[in-house]
């Protein structure tokens, strides 16, 4: 990522927080982060699908792009069409070269028609800065890069909307509406019209990076560890668990959603599971024109894929080859475990599925992504190898069942 | 992470530098140490060899896993498999939660007792994890 090793770690707001708490810190795209805390990955990963998790999410950077047609301009930088996403709803797309290649994911923020928020991952703000300058007409914009002023804490989980609610000035008003990718506020602290009810001014993004019910809280960095350490005070009794960036890799790939730089990156952004963060009409046709467009053909690009497998055992993410019936056909992106699935009668159930087995106590399943030359069908057995093991694994359409993040709040 | 000084550390077992214990008397139980549990975090799967497989010393005799990562276990001393902790398929949280007890992974017969000298006891063991600046 961005930090050369010998640089100093950068640490967020919260960092004598995480100290405090006892987590295991480690360096995370330049930022001294919290892997787990003394409870354990696995309890915390377990707590997010059965109650709530909350993240310290603050080593993400938030740059704010001003000036006039900006919706225009992003347009053409992002691979999402967001001509017509209205102020309010936000959108996950992708930052593209001119060889189609991922730079970094970003969730995009319309704040009004010449303000435009892009929250990307931590250590990546100088990169994307000097990228969208780069692009025609970049220049005219100013771009604020709000890393390390605007803290950002993640309440994740079905329980994460009965905790969190009373933290809110105007409640009522606040979640009345309030849809998965929508928000409310502003990174322009001083003009948001949400607040806590202590009066800190927030924006509240439904979003995540768990696949359950939830918010992202974007605040003052000053705020932060008020917010934090309420939060987990008044949350306890209803299973609010601190969760380090294990689990959030963990819950994640059971989400089918992709870690930049490591499921996406410098091969062209096409012929993966995430083609909605892409252009394209029913016939996957690209609806507009957009940096990197030439060079997304699926017919010569390879193919991402989710996996899962049959039971906890993996395979070292790095240097694993995928083999088809003996040939090798591609490597291992993404190999984790997610200990809130198991397989009964060869069907994935999660803690979370409503129709589970009686008695259902799962020991945890592999998944992850592959990278292969060849298009798979779901259902299609594989071998990961490594020095270690083979592993047989199964091409999925889906991971982890019985995810809440687009659930009705209440 | 724990500090050192807060690690359960006992005396009258051996150690290696991989983090392994071996107990100085028959049944010859090995496990990991308070160190390596704690460096590993919760562990989701430990693959366990067969009884009556034999090893050298070094050598590659499992796994312990965690949600993120594969970790190998080394034989401290060369000798054969006579037993191996069936309850850690179920439950693989037993050696974080006790290590030098209901999480030991394996007992062997010792091909060469002598090996054992060539471990470190808990003073050394602490000194060495002290030095390599753990």
């Amino acid at each position: 990522m961005a930090a050369a090793s010998s640089e100093p770690l950068r640490k967020t707001i919260l960092n004598p927080v995480h100290r405090a708490l006892g987590g295991t810190m480690v360096d995370f795209g330049g930022w001294e982060m919290p892997l787990w805390y003394p409870g354990g990955a696995v309890k915390e990963h377990l707590a997010v699908i059965t109650a709530a998790g909350l993240f310290d999410t603050s080593h993400m950077s938030v740059i704010v792009g001003r000036g006039t047609n900006i919706r225009h301009f992003l347009n053409f930088a992002l691979s999402k069409d967001i001509a017509g996403l209205k102020i309010g709803r936000a959108a996950y797309g992708i930052i593209l070269n001119e060889k189609g290649f991922s730079i970094d994911d970003t969730i995009i923020y319309p704040l009004a028609e010449d303000r435009f928020g892009l929250v990307v991952n931590a250590g990546m703000s100088a990169t994307v800065i000097s990228h969208l300058r780069s692009l025609p007409g970049g220049e005219a914009f100013s771009w604020t890069d709000l890393t390390g002023v605007c803290a950002k804490l993640d309440i994740q989980g079905p329980a994460a909307y009965a905790i969190f609610r009373p933290f809110v000035e105007n409640a009522d008003a606040v979640f009345a509406k309030f849809p998965y990718f929508s928000f409310q506020g502003d990174f322009d602290f001083a003009q948001s019209a949400v607040h806590l009810r202590d009066g800190t001014p927030i924006l509240l993004s439904r979003t995540g990076y768990t696949g359950e019910l939830g918010f992202e809280i974007f605040l003052p960095a000053a705020k932060a560890a008020n917010l934090w350490n309420e939060l987990l005070a008044m949350g306890a009794e209803q299973g609010l668990t601190a969760c380090g960036l294990a689990a959030r890799d963990s819950l994640r790939a059971g989400a089918v959603l992709p870690l930049s730089h490591q499921d996406i990156g410098p091969w062209p952004f096409i012929n993966n599971p995430w083609p909605w963060a892409l252009p394209t009409d029913e016939n996957g046709a690209f609806t507009k024109d957009f940096m990197g467009r030439a060079a997304l053909d699926p017919a010569t690009a390879g193919h991402t894929l989710p996996f899962a497998g049959f039971d906890p055992r993996k395979v070292e993410t790095h240097g694993a080859k995928v083999l088809l019936g003996g040939r090798e056909i591609g490597h291992v992106l993404t190999c984790v475990a997610d200990m809130a699935i198991g397989r009964v009668d060869n069907r994935i159930y999660s803690l979370a599925s409503p129709d589970k087995p009686e008695n259902f106590s799962p020991r945890g399943l592999v998944c992850g992504f592959v990278k292969v030359s060849d298009p798979l069908a779901a259902g299609t057995v594989i071998t990961l190898k490594d020095a270690r093991r083979e592993l047989k694994v199964e091409i999925r359409e889906d991971i982890r069942p019985a995810r809440t993040a687009r659930k009705a709040l209440g | 992470m724990k500090d050192i000084k807060d690690l359960n550390l006992p005396e009258g077992l051996k150690y290696d530098v991989e983090h392994e214990w071996i107990a100085t008397a028959a049944p010859f139980r090995i496990g990991v140490s308070d160190f390596a549990q704690d460096a590993l975090g919760d562990l989701t799967y430990v693959e366990l060899p067969e009884v009556g497989a034999t090893f050298a010393k070094g050598d590659e005799f499992g796994t312990l896993e965690s949600t993120k990562s594969v970790s190998p276990l080394f034989l401290p001393v060369a000798g054969e498999i006579t037993a191996v902790n069936e309850k850690l398929n179920d439950d693989p949280g037993l050696v974080n939660s006790d290590p030098y007890g209901e999480g030991w992974i394996v007992e062997i017969t010792p091909s060469d007792a002598a090996q054992l000298e060539t471990l470190m006891d808990v003073a050394a063991y602490r000194k060495h994890l002290e030095t390599a600046g753990h």
